[in-house]
């Protein structure tokens, strides 16, 4: 286990170096460069290139970004002059996570329920009311979803907040309209999956032994037919957890989604090395939680040698 | 299966409940919801920014966001209130005969902290701002100032930039020319005090939160939660504190322009800009601002373009036509340019479009004169036929822009028969693309620094830097010259307007748009001004009155 673990690691960790130098290349080939601006001069662009040490060789300021991030110095932001990407990254992660996981409780738990009932039920009413959701989920682009409920809860029926995110109220609609794809996804994989275990032999064998369609279905189908929806969960959770940018847009939450757009639109190479470094890092690890949730899961799939 | 469906709807409601649950605890920070605190006879205002402050540094300041709030909660020299300098720290000051010394006098101020604020605050800022180490994207403002320009290129040493405090309450400024806009430009942020010994102790960090900076102007930054929202509250220690009403300002991030309006349609904010797309059904309420913004078309004069020739140019002037461009891409909203000034300006008595009325090109399209020049130019240039000239028209990647580049693109094609492609690019891109002089036509624009023409008709001199179309008229130069030394203030307007049609006459640009806003402001709010220089918005004076 502990070797297994070992060698996950430091393979992930030449994934993020790879990660790091692929944008770290990339960034400067975009067209443009951080600092020009409407108002900008020539004298002032050296200065300001000189300052950030943009005016040494590329491969000094290589090494230097590299050493400094050993040191876990992310730089400051280019744009936001006065702030550590560090700090810009800790201030907005907690929002977007707090938006994510509860999106994702939602999602996980209504998609799944869904795609077991489902699954359940099928070809009759309850089976083609959870597709047609799914559907719905799938096909509907976020920001309408998150648009529509904005509008209709908030504008029009004064229930719920416009947008903000200032207490349990403010995360209703975000959460919904931000876990909706991934609602429908997870239904739609739940029951495909549950379709293929309740054919499997040891269904049979289970009903036939005398267990109750309760014991059967949450004892062997459902733990069988998760494991493809924990598979699509690895990348699914990276990529909530660290912010969307068009609902927090929407809904004005002040996470980290926003921050891959802008980071690109202004230029601004260290933010965009830093967040793009936080989302590899982030999905390393669920990656790997989802390769070690399998063997909790299934024993058959130890992926690791005892 | 039924007991399989309940026990599952079952399971699910317990995870729901667990949602519930955890809203209780781990919910982000949900103190100062604004309008719940306020005590009943409090005054607060909240309003909305489309971004938060990249920097409050004053120094460093580089966005019209961050320039509006910095001027909110600091205090300079002087002070540009609703079109009017009046004094600011400086309760008088004098000009030497030749216009080039100004000696300041300071009153008693004190910083947040208690401290002073000194004739030496101002000075380490303005030494600050072109110190070529503190590498400010905005030194350049600082350009009138005696040495400033050769300071920030490294050329000479930081001491001899022409500003120094005589004593604690007198501040010396000299210039490199008699400027008369100068004393305006004293209301940017760039001039106004900084604390030398909180740069010393925070370094880079200097502004990032509200303790790493002094606040002397009419509000203190009490919070700042990056990316999401400011509260400013009455400075206790300000100067003039009896004249400022407000007690509390609430300042929340709301990037999308529709969730503004619909938070100030619920009343959560108190005066808001109508989205562009929305402003038809706001009309009947709506107030109109200009924001200074003057867009036009560069045209490149460089080498082998075929802009170089005047007469071509000419005729794609006259072959826009601004009011139905207007009416197609601002649905009215924006004000056709038919001149390059923004006519509101100051002048010298009146505004600049009062006192010097001026239509370069007419509101319709001129198909004929266009033809005219037209013809001129295919000879010129020895084509056979106006379909040789291909011209390339650049601008961003917006869908905004897209309709803006369509609609002269169709118009310029149908009325002249030559061929325009459209290029779209990321912003940054079309800037660096404008300083390498790699386009033939650029959709571009520029917002005024301080209240004169001269703030945009500097752009066009031989030397400018930000004369990306090669243009060159020994005439402006001259024009351009003679204002900047003349002392005569009637003589001096003369000549830049004289500038401003030799310009026209040359076609070096096509004047399109000057930028207009819709905003919607809740009549319990009284005192709020809008303004197209210094400020976006100015609460200072504001007041709540129920």
């Amino acid at each position: 286990m502990a070797k297994y673990l070992l060698r996950r690691l430091l393979i992930s960790m030449l994934t993020i170096l790879v990660l790091i130098t692929a944008v770290w290349i990339l960034v400067r080939f975009l067209p443009g460069d951080p600092f020009t601006s409407d108002k900008l001069s020539p004298e002032i662009k050296e200065n300001m290139m000189r300052y950030y040490g943009f005016d040494k060789p590329l491969t000094t300021q290589y090494i230097t970004y590299l050493k400094n991030l050993l040191h876990g110095d992310l730089g400051y932001s280019l744009n936001y002059k006065n702030l550590t990407v560090a700090r810009i990254l800790k201030d907005s992660f907690p929002y977007s996570a707090d938006l994510g996981v509860r999106a994702l409780l939602f999602a996980i738990s209504t998609g799944l329920f869904l795609g077991i009932v489902a699954a359940l039920n099928r070809s009759r009413f309850l089976d083609y009311f959870c597709i047609i959701i799914a559907i719905i989920g799938c096909s509907v682009p976020d920001f309408i979803i998150g648009s529509l409920l904005q509008y209709v809860f908030g504008v029009k029926l004064k229930l719920l907040p416009v947008a903000q995110w200032q207490g349990f109220k403010y995360t209703i609609l975000p959460s919904i309209a931000l876990g909706f794809y991934t609602l429908a996804y997870v239904s739609r994989v739940m029951r495909a999956s549950m379709l293929e275990v309740v054919s499997q032999d040891y269904i049979k064998t289970a009903s036939s032994k005398g267990l109750s369609d309760v014991q059967v279905v949450f004892k062997h189908q459902i733990r069988n037919a998760i494991l493809p929806v924990i598979t699509v969960l690895g990348p699914i959770v990276a990529a909530i957890l660290t912010g969307t940018f068009v609902i927090e847009s929407i809904y004005t939450i002040p996470g980290m989604g926003k921050y891959y757009v802008s980071g690109v639109q202004t230029l601004d190479y260290t933010l965009i090395l830093g967040s793009t470094i936080f989302y590899g890092v982030l999905l390393v690890i669920a990656n790997t939680m989802v390769d070690m949730a399998y063997g909790i899961i299934d024993p058959r799939i130890r992926v690791y040698k005892k | 299966m039924k007991k399989n469906t309940v026990l599952g709807m079952l399971l699910v409601v317990i995870m729901i409940l667990s949602l519930v649950g955890c809203g209780g605890g781990n919910q982000a920070p949900a103190d100062n919801a604004a309008q719940e605190d306020a005590t009943p006879s409090e005054k607060v205002l909240t309003y909305s920014v489309l971004t938060d402050m990249p920097t409050l540094d004053q120094s460093l300041v580089n966005s019209v966001a961050s320039m509006t709030l910095t001027s909110q909660i600091q205090e300079g020299l002087v002070r540009l209130h609703d079109g009017k300098v009046i004094p600011g720290i400086a309760k008088e000051w004098e000009v030497s005969e030749d216009g080039l010394v100004y000696i300041f006098h300071l009153r008693d101020a004190k910083w947040s902290d208690g401290v002073n604020v000194t004739a030496y605050d101002f000075e380490y800022a303005i030494k600050r701002l072109v110190d070529p180490a503190t590498a400010s994207p905005y030194s350049f403002i600082a350009e009138p100032v005696k040495n400033a320009m050769k300071v920030n290129s490294g050329e000479l040493g930081i001491e001899e930039t022409g500003v120094k405090a005589l004593d604690e309450k007198t501040l010396e400024i000299t210039l490199e020319i008699p400027a008369p806009y100068f004393l305006g430009m004293l209301n940017m942020p760039h001039f106004y005090g900084v604390r030398k010994d909180l740069v010393e102790k925070y370094g880079q960090d200097f502004a990032a939160d509200p303790d790493k900076n002094v606040y002397c102007g009419p509000f203190v930054l009490e919070e700042w939660k990056h990316e999401d929202r400011l509260i400013l509250v009455k400075n206790q220690n300000f100067w003039d504190k009896d004249k400022v009403n407000l007690d509390k300002v609430n300042v929340i991030v709301v990037p999308d322009p529709n969730t503004a309006l619909s938070m100030f349609e619920n009343g959560d904010l108190d005066f808001v800009d109508v989205p562009p797309n929305l402003v038809e059904q706001y009309m009947d309420k709506a107030q109109l601002y200009y924001d200074g913004a003057d867009d036009f078309l560069k045209l490149n004069m460089d080498g082998k373009n075929p802009l170089k020739n005047k007469n071509l140019r000419l005729a794609v002037n006259y072959s826009i036509d601004r009011e139905d461009y207007i009416n197609i891409t601002t649905n009215g909203l924006y004000d056709a340019g038919t001149r390059y000034v923004l006519p509101v300006v100051a002048g010298v008595d009146k505004k600049y479009g009062e006192e010097y009325p001026y239509e370069a090109f007419p509101l319709k399209a001129d198909v004929n004169t266009a033809k005219e020049y037209l013809d001129k130019a295919v000879a010129e240039l020895g084509v056979s036929s106006p379909q040789d000239i291909k011209l390339e028209l650049l601008t961003t990647d917006t869908d905004n822009s897209r309709i803006q580049a369509e609609v002269l693109q169709d118009q310029i094609q149908r009325n002249l028969d030559i061929i325009v492609n459209i290029k779209q690019v990321p912003y940054k891109q079309r800037l660096q693309m404008e300083t390498n002089h790699e386009f033939q036509m650029v959709f571009s624009g520029w917002a005024p620094d301080y209240d004169d023409p001269h703030t945009y008709l500097c752009l066009w001199t031989t030397n400018s830097p930000y004369n990306q179309i090669s243009y060159s008229s020994d005439k402006y130069d001259e024009l351009m010259d003679f204002s900047s030394t003349c002392r005569d203030p009637r003589e001096r307007m003369d000549a830049l307007f004289e500038a401003e049609k030799v310009l026209l006459e040359d076609g070096a640009v096509v004047p399109l748009q000057m930028r207009r806003v819709a905003w919607l402001m809740d009549p319990k709010v009284k005192g709020l001004v809008k303004s197209y220089v210094g400020p976006r918005e100015d609460y200072i004076y504001a007041d709540i009155q129920e």
